[in-house]
């Protein structure tokens, strides 16, 4: 005769699910990204990227720094290359600087190349770091004038 | 003052967006978000969230408070948190002051876990001094 009891099919465990992963690190650097919820009181030094949405009160040091347009920091940014489209106040030191039109900057800005948009507020003192004169005493060369003859009668 | 407060917590956290910090990110001072943090990197300090994360290779040196914490890294200090787990892997070294916890066969714990009621963790304003 069949069992008349049913087999029950394994029930499945309440397992919590994993949070994400962290990426390879083999592949491209990886990004910190504070969140516009989030808040930092201090300083933030990194090796990778940063994103930030949210608020800093303090120092921020990256490869490439990305402040969008609801962040605001205050302190020095610095890293490779720094994108800024929201409010920045304090100096910004990067190879690169890219200030978008919602971009609020109180502060100097250092850099070897710049991007300005229409509409990005700048109020501080922005000169290239290392800047070369394109004339130097050791590439002048004065014309040289030749003698011509005494042009004796 | 961060005080945890109960509400409804899938509409709230969803709500939040997520933060990140990487691998290669030392943080020195104060992280403060109502929402989830994951700790990939470093941080030295207090953090106050709503959910948080310390990944694998994460590190954590201070005070945590939050509605609900998941180790898998290593902290050194104390959490506060009404739900809190230490799973595989992680290596906790101070207090956990909890309601609920859980703790792998794989984890690493050295210190006190105090129970606290609820209401404890909703009226928390400054941390307690931490008892010799």
């Amino acid at each position: 005769m069949p069992d008349p009891t049913p087999t029950q099919p394994p029930r499945p465990q309440a397992v919590a699910q994993p949070l994400p992963s962290t990426p390879s690190s083999a592949g491209a650097p990886g990004t910190s990204v504070i969140s516009k919820a989030l808040k930092i009181t201090g300083q933030l030094e990194s090796s990778e990227n940063i994103q930030i949405d949210g608020e800093v009160d303090g120092d921020v040091k990256g490869v490439h720094v990305k402040i969008g347009q609801s962040a605001k920091v205050k302190g020095t940014v610095s890293g490779e290359e720094v994108e800024i489209a929201g409010t920045v106040d304090g100096k910004i030191e990067a190879r690169k600087v890219v200030l978008a039109s919602t971009a609020h900057m109180s502060g100097d800005v250092i850099h070897q190349d710049i991007r300005i948009e229409s509409g990005a507020y700048v109020d501080g003192h922005v000169r290239p770091e290392n800047a070369k004169p394109k004339t130097t005493a050791s590439t002048f060369k004065p014309a040289v004038l030749e003698k011509t003859g005494t042009g004796a009668a | 003052m961060f005080a945890l407060k109960a509400k409804p917590a899938s509409r709230a956290d969803a709500a939040a967006p997520v933060s990140r910090l990487s691998p290669g990110l030392l943080v020195r001072g104060r992280v403060e978000t109502e929402g989830e943090l994951h700790i990939f990197g470093r941080v030295i300090g207090r953090i106050d969230a709503g959910i948080l994360f310390l990944a694998p290779g994460g590190l954590i040196e201070g005070d945590v408070v939050a509605r609900e914490v998941r180790v898998a890294g290593r902290l050194i200090g104390r959490i506060f948190a009404p739900t809190v787990d230490v799973g595989d892997g992680a290596n906790v070294q101070g207090r956990i002051f909890h309601h609920t916890v859980t703790v792998s066969r794989h984890a690493r714990f050295e210190g006190r876990m105090p129970w606290r009621p609820p209401s404890f963790f909703e009226n928390l304003g400054q941390l307690p001094e931490t008892q010799p």
